[in-house]
């Protein structure tokens, strides 16, 4: 064997994998013998590196060798797939059409007559619908968390009903599916069911594994697991997903989701304590973010660094900014992007020794969250008014807010640790021995027990 | 990059945006070495994957060439594994001759003790295990301390390593002969 060579032509369909097995086997046979002959042939046959990205950004791309037979033999091909691609577009415009039209056709029926069709109708089995259920279940999320939860449930029944065949192929049916089950358990995550949550994760996690996945669709369940980590304040698997999202996104050159990745990692830093890390976080997240595209994501991220500012104690900078982006917040319009406004603008006057503007502040903010039944948030605006109460020395007041957020949250049979933290508080401002500090703890044990339902409350000494 | 200066690229004209990323999309698949007839069916589905998610991507031309890498280097990754399973079993079948000519067995131990040095040293350990003593995975991944089902990804990596070595070392020879 060692004497005859093989060819070129069969040493190049070697490195492709595309012999019969036993020829793959004999020329690995005639490799190892070390054949300096065959090896030069094949040196020249292997693929380069990863490095195309080095000459992209240095723009060398223009340099990279190409006989004119290879470019001609390209042409030829991209004409093809031009020609098929330009034709298929106006054919995709329409299922897309067609499934918005399946998606207000499904939601006008009863909830028990939506899941019957999305589970046997062949109408209904339609991957636009399932685009569209995606989508429109995120939407929901910032408004209506239930209906998100419908929403994304019936775009899992549609999703695991498609074929391979209806999403061009194994990976847009795979990648389709795992946003479906990533979009749920995101659902779940912002109605606070975290344990309906994991589940539905898992199944995305697994379609992750076990096939072959679009990378912005794979960025895209990381970024949203990595959000429901951040809720149950695992930090550092919610670091690494992210990091792994990000570096799918930097591939990709979107830089606009990179800078959601960001703001993401911000918010780790800020659970975790590291204030600092959180603020430079958010500014590159910003600088990344286009404010005409993502509106609600720069407020979010303005929103944040505002507050990061003022628990950092640099109120002043806080109010600064805080004065440039009240007029997102208006813009925005909606109730709730106006009450967290008014929130905002309390903490930082009260930041201020504004003691009286912060009262008003979060009186506003309170009842503007109990008229729209937002009980834990109003619970929340409550022991900010508390501090107020405290630093102005009005401990009857400390006690009826003590009181009167209780009785709540006992009407509403919430969450027992939630509750063991008020009553904590409550008996403490009954005996007149509520301080501010005491309230900080309380205040931020609700705020992370609410994404947490398993951490426990222990009474400071 | 701040968000002013990325680029804005809607699809607003889908002829356009294929002509402007054309020449682009000839050098990416010349420097990954993709043959031509290969081509098609991943520029097709690419395109098709974009058109059916334009409104989630904010600029096309990067995550058009950014799928493409990926895809490329996909295909690559596909094409190996026949090339490490004929290497796996060539040296498997060869160790395992009743018989071999001495000469030509001791030849067959010294090739490969030359190329299992080429290879890192994590490798070399698992590949000597597995050549010479007839290793499967669930047995390495004990003897190693992988975890059953990190075995067949690190083996394959392995693998990698010195099939690239098999391939290659002529092209280095010959670099080093230019040096």
């Amino acid at each position: 064997m060692t004497e005859i060579h093989p060819t070129s032509e069969t040493l190049e369909h070697f490195v492709l994998g595309q012999l019969p097995a036993l020829e793959m086997r004999e020329i690995a046979r005639h490799l190892l013998t070390g054949c300096l002959r065959c090896q030069e042939v094949m040196a020249g046959l292997w693929e380069p590196g990863d490095e195309l990205e080095d000459l992209l950004a240095a723009g060398e791309i223009e340099a990279i060798d190409m006989e004119d037979g290879v470019r001609d033999a390209y042409d030829e091909v991209l004409d093809r797939v031009f020609f098929k691609v330009v034709a298929a577009e106006a054919v995709i415009d329409e299922q897309r059409a067609a499934g918005r039209k399946l998606f207000g056709e499904l939601m006008q029926l009863p909830p028990a007559r939506r899941h019957l069709l999305a589970c046997n109708s062949n109408r209904f089995k339609d991957r636009m619908l399932c685009e569209c259920l995606i989508h429109e279940g995120h939407e929901a999320g910032f408004d209506d968390p239930q209906r998100a939860i419908d929403i994304a449930q019936l775009g899992t029944l549609v999703a695991d009903r498609l074929e391979a065949e209806d999403c061009d192929g194994e990976e847009g049916l795979n990648s389709l599916r795992a946003r479906a089950w990533a979009q749920l358990g995101n659902a779940f995550r912002v109605s606070f069911q975290l344990a309906s949550a994991e589940r539905a994760f898992a199944v995305a996690e697994s379609l992750l594994d076990e096939g072959c996945i679009a990378l912005l669709d794979k960025a895209r369940v990381l970024d949203l697991l990595a959000s429901l980590r951040i809720g149950q304040r695992r930090f550092a698997e919610a670091h690494q997903l992210l990091d792994r999202a990000a570096f799918i996104y930097r591939k990709l050159g979107q830089w606009n989701l990179l800078g959601r990745m960001l703001l993401q990692k911000a918010v780790v830093c800020g659970e975790a304590g590291d204030g600092e890390g959180e603020m430079t976080l958010l500014r590159r997240g910003l600088d990344l973010i286009d404010p005409q595209a993502d509106p609600r994501v720069f407020l979010m991220a303005r929103h944040n660094l505002i507050n990061a500012l003022h628990e950092s104690g640099r109120s002043r900078e806080a109010f600064a900014l805080l004065f440039h982006t009240r007029p997102l917040y208006l813009k925005a319009g909606d109730r709730v992007s106006l009450l967290r406004l008014r929130w905002l603008e309390g903490l930082v006057a009260f930041g201020l020794q504004r003691i009286e503007q912060a009262e008003v502040a979060f009186r506003e903010v309170r009842e503007g969250f109990g008229e729209l039944d937002l009980d834990y948030d109003a619970a929340l605006a409550s022991l900010d008014l508390a501090g107020v109460y405290i630093a102005q020395g009005r401990t009857h007041d400390v006690r009826r807010i003590a009181e009167e957020t209780l009785a709540v949250f006992q009407a509403r049979n919430t969450h027992q640790e939630a509750m063991a933290a008020l009553l904590v508080f409550s008996d403490a401002a009954r005996l007149d021995r509520a301080e501010l500090e005491l309230v900080r703890e309380v205040s931020g044990f609700l705020k992370r027990v609410r994404s947490n339902p398993d951490l426990r409350f222990s009474a400071p000494s | 990059m701040s968000a002013l200066d990325q680029p804005q690229v809607a699809l607003s004209s889908l002829e356009g945006f294929l002509s402007q990323v054309r020449p682009r999309l000839k050098v990416l698949f010349a420097y990954y070495k993709i043959p031509s007839q290969d081509t098609e069916d991943i520029l097709q589905q690419a395109l098709l994957a974009l058109l059916y998610r334009y409104d989630g991507v904010r600029d096309p031309e990067a995550w058009l060439l950014g799928t493409l890498r990926n895809k490329c280097l996909l295909y690559w990754r596909q094409r190996r594994r026949a090339l490490y399973e004929a290497v796996d079993t060539a040296v498997l079948e060869r160790m395992a001759e009743p018989q071999p000519p001495a000469q030509e067995g001791a030849d067959l131990r010294s090739d490969l003790a030359n190329a299992l040095e080429s290879v890192p040293p994590r490798c070399r350990s698992l590949l000597r295990l597995r050549f010479r003593q007839g290793y499967g995975r669930p047995e390495l991944a004990e003897r190693l301390g992988y975890s059953p089902a990190s075995i067949s990804k690190i083996t394959t990596r392995c693998l990698d390593a010195l099939t690239r070595f098999l391939v290659q070392a002529g092209g280095r020879r010959k670099k080093a002969e230019h040096d």
